[in-house]
């Protein structure tokens, strides 16, 4: 099972396990002990869910066995979470952070029974702790630091690039050459006839000495020892700040200390600024273009997403806040400063199991971020991005803009509208009675195919028109119907694309009927009025999915068999699914992802056994 | 690359596919094999399939890398000793794929075949561990479909059984003089006598992998 599984089984569980969040409130708690440099955190709220399933309920479930593997070694056959020593009335806070040269992965608990707890975590050691009050306890990997009944289990790894620097360092301060001119020396691909004979020939220098001098480290040698040490370094860092000098996350981001009182069973904090600042994958930008580097810094400063997860009867509601600062704020208040355009919601039939609706302002954004993007970029003395300004302000001149954006106005919708049968052809092979020759024939054969719709508002219905006339002069696969274009064999080679251009919307289908039935919409068809202001009303984006429906209507003949199991699983247990968002202003943008079931059991109970069966199809089918 | 791509698409379409194996035998022991595969019926699920990066983790082959591959093995085969005329007939819009050789014993037929199945691809199933399943004694043909055939029919996992029940295998032998008598019941003689045909679905196949077995034995010279 991979890290992700293993991660999200941990999160369901830590979901589950739950009780009094009034509790929580009193004294320094668990999330007091999250270092500061965590950019991500999800807190779970010990919710009355509890009350609700037995924990000897819980610990039965099938998952469960992969959940107490991974939290306690696996070296603790027979125990359970209920064993642990957990206490239950603290948060369970899982984090994930990185310093420009660590990266600390971990959770914060409560401890109610510090004897249960080193029964399932007996593979941790002692090691002195020179703090008052501070247990430090470690493995080879992780470390477990006890104060006060709360617990912190945190892994630190530094980042390679750093040691390689630091072992490079050591490794020419003392005098070494390049630890790997033997490359150099190495025979060329071609010249190495066999790879057995070359990898058995003793003779080959392959790992490069410091010394002839065995107590002298080899250069992979020094460089484990500097891992090492950089991780003990870490550690020692993050101990003292966290109990030398009380500052952790909790007392640093008021954001995130505010989004803790919130009676929500899971809390969820992204700072996505400093995961911008920490990345590595930046590090082009960090070391030569350091300028850009340091406005886009400023630009995605205050760019921290929060989110509050509720279960409630029936219901699980996931409300996120996206808080912005004020350039990128104000890009984004542009871009969904935009009027819906309801003529989409008429090409959406109110059966459709699944559709989105997605309305933006392209030319304000453009405009926008022109106007901030391009003197950040101006400012850079840099030969390649001189060049791309200069070419992003030809184009700003040249290209008719109020063209472009009017050819795409904005707002889009899709549709799954489920599965129907389609016209296409194969060859079937035959043979004469009187010699068997074979013969090939071509027939008329229906194939299942999912049908979709996409399309969005357009002022410039002529353009798309001139481009599909030239397109039918250069083939005959494009051909012109009175209300729509078809592109034969245009969707996987098989199937022919439908294009509808109203004047007001282009829309793409590969539904034959509706391209030509419905080419003025669904009339009394399409989604009803209370559908229909659900979707007007959302800020820039708007989603449903009938969970039930839309896995019903799927083909799993397209699935490869272990996939299909997994959509015939969820078909018998899902419910609905539906995106909104708020209006956005310059500081931020609220989205809610809310999942609705019908069912008598609790919510707690249908998410577990929803987890439940797709665990057992996973390690069914390894 | 450590398996056949082809076998790829094929393990994924069985379900649809017609697969048609077609030998002349000569009087003197030479002859030609011609083996048709057919994924036009499942062409949507072939394309979906080619469309994707990997499936269930393993990497999805390009038309190229099929291409390529099969190209490698026309070209290892065509080398082999008693083998000769090798072609290959690639149509990727109606995925048809057509095969043929001429040999001069049906021992370097299946010699041929297996050493070139094994130099291209690591994988087990196309390393025939048996090598006979053709034996010619110059009157009597007997002939079984190839285990690296269908052990991959046999591993196929369908919940959908009526639609393997639409997958067609054809196994076709002709010779140059008249058919005196064959064993295999689902086999059907040609008006002229000079060829048999076995034929059958490819769920009745997974079911028992020797339905297409058949000892046939030809009228004296």
């Amino acid at each position: 099972m991979n890290n992700s599984v293993k991660f999200a089984l941990l999160v369901v569980v830590s979901l589950v396990v739950c009780s009094n969040p009034i509790a929580q409130l009193k004294g320094i708690q668990s999330e007091q002990l999250l270092p500061k440099d965590a950019v991500t955190v999800f807190s779970i709220n010990n919710i009355s869910l509890l009350q609700k399933i037995a924990m000897d309920d819980l610990v039965n479930y099938e998952f469960m066995s992969e959940v107490h593997q991974e939290l306690f070694d696996g070296s603790t056959s027979g125990k359970t979470l209920k064993d642990a020593g957990l206490d239950f009335n603290q948060r369970l806070n899982l984090f994930y952070g990185k310093t420009f040269t660590h990266e600390l992965t971990g959770f914060t608990f409560g401890v109610s029974d510090q004897k249960a707890l080193f029964e399932v975590f007996d593979d941790f050691q002692e090691l002195q702790s020179t703090i008052p009050g501070l247990k430090i306890y470690g493995t080879f990997f992780n470390h477990l630091l006890i104060k006060n009944n709360n617990a912190i289990l945190i892994r630190i790894e530094p980042t390679m690039d750093y040691i390689d620097e630091v072992t490079d360092s050591i490794w020419y301060a003392r005098g070494n050459e390049t630890p790997f001119e033997f490359f150099d020396s190495a025979p060329q691909d071609d010249q190495i006839l066999n790879e057995q004979t070359f990898e058995d020939d003793t003779n080959t220098n392959f790992y490069p000495e410091a010394s002839e001098n065995p107590s002298i480290k080899n250069y992979y040698e020094l460089r484990d020892s500097v891992q090492a040490v950089l991780q003990q370094e870490e550690l020692t860092r993050v101990i003292d700040e966290l109990f030398v000098d009380n500052i952790n996350l909790h007392n640093t981001d008021a954001r995130f200390a505010a989004q803790l009182t919130h009676n929500a069973e899971g809390v969820f904090y992204l700072d996505n600024a400093r995961n911008l600042d920490k990345s590595q994958g930046l590090w082009y930008f960090q070391t030569f273009l350091p300028n850009l580097y340091k406005d886009l810094q400023e630009l995605y400063a205050g760019n921290v997403i929060l989110g509050d997860l509720f279960l409630r009867d029936n219901q699980i509601d996931f409300e996120v806040e996206a808080l912005y600062g004020p350039s990128l704020g104000s890009i984004y208040a542009q871009m969904n400063d935009a009027r819906f355009d309801s003529n989409v919601l008429k090409y959406i039939p109110a059966s459709s199991p699944a559709y989105f609706t997605y309305n933006i302002n392209l030319e304000q954004a453009y405009e926008q971020a022109y106007q901030i993007l391009l003197p950040l970029l101006s400012d850079e003395k840099n030969a390649q991005i001189a060049m791309n300004v200069l070419t992003l302000e030809l184009l700003n001149e040249f290209i008719d803009k109020e063209a472009l954006f009017d050819t795409y106005k904005g707002s889009m919708f899709g549709a799954f509208n489920g599965v129907k049968k389609i016209k296409t052809k194969k060859v079937v092979f035959s043979y004469d009675e009187e010699t068997f020759a074979y013969q090939e024939q071509e027939t008329e054969a229906d194939a299942d195919m999912p049908i979709f719709t996409l399309g969005f508002s357009t002022a410039r219905a002529d353009i798309p028109e001139m481009v599909l006339k030239h397109l039918a002069r250069l083939s005959s696969r494009v051909q012109h119907f009175e209300n729509y274009w078809r592109i034969n064999n245009a969707i996987l080679d098989a199937a022919p694309l439908y294009i509808l251009n109203t004047g007001k919307l282009l829309i793409f289908t590969n539904d034959e009927e509706l391209a030509r039935l419905h080419s003025s919409g669904y009339g009394n068809l399409a989604l009803t009025k209370k559908q229909s202001k659900l979707a007007r009303k959302s800020g820039s984006m708007y989603g449903s999915v009938d969970i039930t429906k839309t896995l019903d209507r799927f083909p799993t003949e397209v699935l490869t068999p272990r996939n299909a199991e997994i959509v015939n699983s969820l078909k018998r247990k899902s419910g609905h699914l539906e995106l909104t968002s708020s209006e956005t202003t310059e500081a931020h943008t609220t989205f809610k992802l809310s999942y609705r079931f019908e069912s008598d059991e609790s919510t707690g109970k249908h998410l577990l056994d929803l987890v439940n069966s797709l665990y057992l199809i996973y390690t069914l089918n390894p | 690359m450590k398996y056949l791509l082809l076998s790829i698409l094929l393990g994924l379409v069985f379900s649809c596919v017609e697969i048609s194996d077609d030998l002349t035998l000569n009087n003197d022991g030479s002859g030609t094999l011609r083996y048709k595969i057919n994924l036009s019926a499942s062409k949507i699920k072939v394309n979906s399939i080619l469309a994707l990066d990997s499936i269930d983790g393993k990497p999805v082959p390009s038309k190229s890398q099929i291409s390529s591959k099969i190209n490698e093995f026309v070209r290892i085969l065509d080398a082999q000793a008693g083998i000769s005329n090798v072609l290959v007939e690639e149509n990727y819009t109606d995925y048809i794929f057509k095969f043929s050789c001429d040999f001069t014993s049906v021992k370097n037929l299946q010699e041929g075949i297996k050493l070139s199945l094994a130099q291209i691809s690591n994988n087990k199933w196309s390393q025939p561990s048996e090598s006979s399943w053709l034996s010619w004694d110059g009157n009597t043909l007997v002939r079984t479909i190839p285990s690296y055939v269908t052990q991959q029919i046999k591993n196929y996992k369908i919940d959908n059984e009526d639609l393997l029940k639409e997958g067609i295998y054809t196994s076709i032998a002709r010779f140059q003089r008249p058919v005196l008598r064959f064993e295999n019941k689902l086999g059907t003689l040609s008006k002229n006598q000079m060829a048999v045909m076995v034929r059958t679905n490819t769920f009745d196949l997974k079911a028992n992998q020797h339905l297409l077995d058949n000892t046939i034995v030809l009228a004296p010279r």
